[in-house]
């Protein structure tokens, strides 16, 4: 121990003799300190690194984290703006009340076909409003919740739209023909009237769920069922496929009607 | 001379001279100060030892006009390294007899190839430092090798000098 002592000490001063002595010597030994001090610090430095790992790991999680509900915000905002723009084109009717939603979830392969769209009751979503598109009718709301809202698309087989076909703007009875997403029928027209194909086929407004003169479709062809009543195949404008962003209508004066279809003793 | 202290002084001088007026070449140096250490008592603690090998390579710095303590340094680490060189190449029994090192008791073969270990520390930790990384790898290994062979033989002559053959009988 003594001798390691001494041994350290000697070669202490024969180095610290040999640095006073010699400028090129000089220079090497701190050029060798520096070398040795960078690799001491450093190797210190990835020691620390690497117990700091785990901290380093919380807080790029937390970063990440802030990140993506900035992200979110910022997607949220432009789904709003697109949403907007989108009821922009609709709104015409001072009767009703517009407001945009986008669609959380649409079932289209079964026969009774839904819709969940984001807003709810807090937006101003109620019971047996409309829910359209710039390329027609999408469905009615059926039950509204808090932040959503749940209703019957076209293609379901419980929706009947009011509508009116052709120049002479017959009144009849739209639904969906059960089969393709964008087919329709069209029932119960009287066989004098004429349809021509290629005519559009728009609501009728009598339902008080949607504006009049939505376009939903066009006519395809016509035929005579039982002898009493003419049924035209339509095909509808909507695409149900790529639909994202829709647009809620209210009746406002849905109640007044309503009471006053109560007083008439029409149930 | 029957004083040790007087021989050792006396090759030392001789080791100024040597590296003062007789330089042959950049690529060689005659250094036989390892043999001087190596031929130290063994019967004294290795702390003397490495005292006096900074005590001997500090003289010759000091009258070769060498940077102080380039020999000092490097004799100090032969004279730490020279028991275990010994104990490697001689075995344990020369400190259990209480010898010293000499080719009359351990014999030619194990004395050279201890001094020859010792030289070569001695001379890579000079020349390494001498250059200071001032000088191509290549210049710095020449010089090693050429210095070993040809201090090696001085050194074992020097060895030879120190030892005594009446006083290395076997006891």
């Amino acid at each position: 121990m003594i001798s390691a002592a001494i041994f350290i000490v000697l070669e202490i001063a024969a180095l610290a003799m040999l640095s006073r002595s010699s400028s090129k010597q000089n220079i090497w030994l701190n050029q060798l300190s520096g070398s040795v001090n960078a690799f001491l610090w450093g190797g210190g430095e990835k020691i620390r690194s690497h117990f700091m790992l785990q901290d380093q790991n919380d807080e790029l999680v937390r970063i990440n984290a802030e990140l993506q509900a900035r992200l979110q915000a910022y997607e949220n905002a432009e789904e709003a703006a697109q949403e907007q723009a989108a009821t922009q084109s609709l709104v015409g009717d001072s009767r009703f009340k517009y407001t945009s939603a986008t669609i959380i979830k649409m079932s289209r392969n079964t026969a009774h076909n839904y819709i969940i769209i984001n807003k709810g009751w807090e937006d101003g979503i109620k019971e047996q409003s409309g829910i359209i598109s710039d390329n027609g009718v999408v469905g009615i709301i059926t039950a509204v919740g808090r932040h959503q809202a749940y209703g019957i698309t076209m293609m379901n087989n419980k929706l009947r739209i009011s509508t009116k076909v052709g120049r002479e703007g017959i009144d009849a009875p739209l639904m969906w023909d059960g089969i393709s997403p964008d087919g329709a029928i069209v029932d119960d027209i009287p066989p004098h009237y004429e349809v021509a194909v290629g005519d559009t086929v728009r609501t009728s407004g009598y339902s008080s769920l949607f504006p009049a003169g939505i376009a939903l479709g066009t006519t395809v062809e016509s035929r005579l069922v039982d002898g009493s009543k003419k049924q035209i195949k339509v095909t509808l404008f909507q695409n149900f496929k790529t639909l994202h962003y829709v647009t809620v209508v209210e009746n406002l004066e849905r109640e007044e009607i309503m009471a006053l279809e109560e007083q008439g003793g029409y149930q | 001379m029957k004083q040790p202290w007087l021989r050792y002084l006396l090759l030392l001088c001789a080791q100024v001279l040597l590296w003062n007026f007789f330089n042959f070449s950049q690529f060689l140096m005659i250094a036989y100060l390892p043999a001087l250490v190596l031929c130290l008592s063994l019967r004294r603690s290795s702390a003397r030892d490495m005292i006096l090998a900074f005590a001997f390579g500090f003289f010759c710095d000091f009258f070769c006009g060498a940077p102080l303590g380039l020999s000092s340094f490097a004799l100090v680490a032969v004279a730490a390294l020279r028991r275990p060189v010994i104990m490697l190449v001689m075995g344990s029994e020369v400190f259990s007899r209480g010898e010293d090192v000499s080719p009359y008791r351990q014999g030619w073969n194990k004395i050279a190839v201890t001094t020859i270990i010792l030289t070569l520390i001695f001379l890579i930790i000079y020349v390494c430092i001498d250059s200071a990384g001032t000088r191509a790898f290549w210049v710095d290994l020449v010089k090693v090798g050429a210095s070993l062979l040809l201090s090696t033989p001085i050194s074992l002559y020097i060895i030879e000098l120190l030892s005594h053959k009446q006083e290395s009988k076997w006891k």
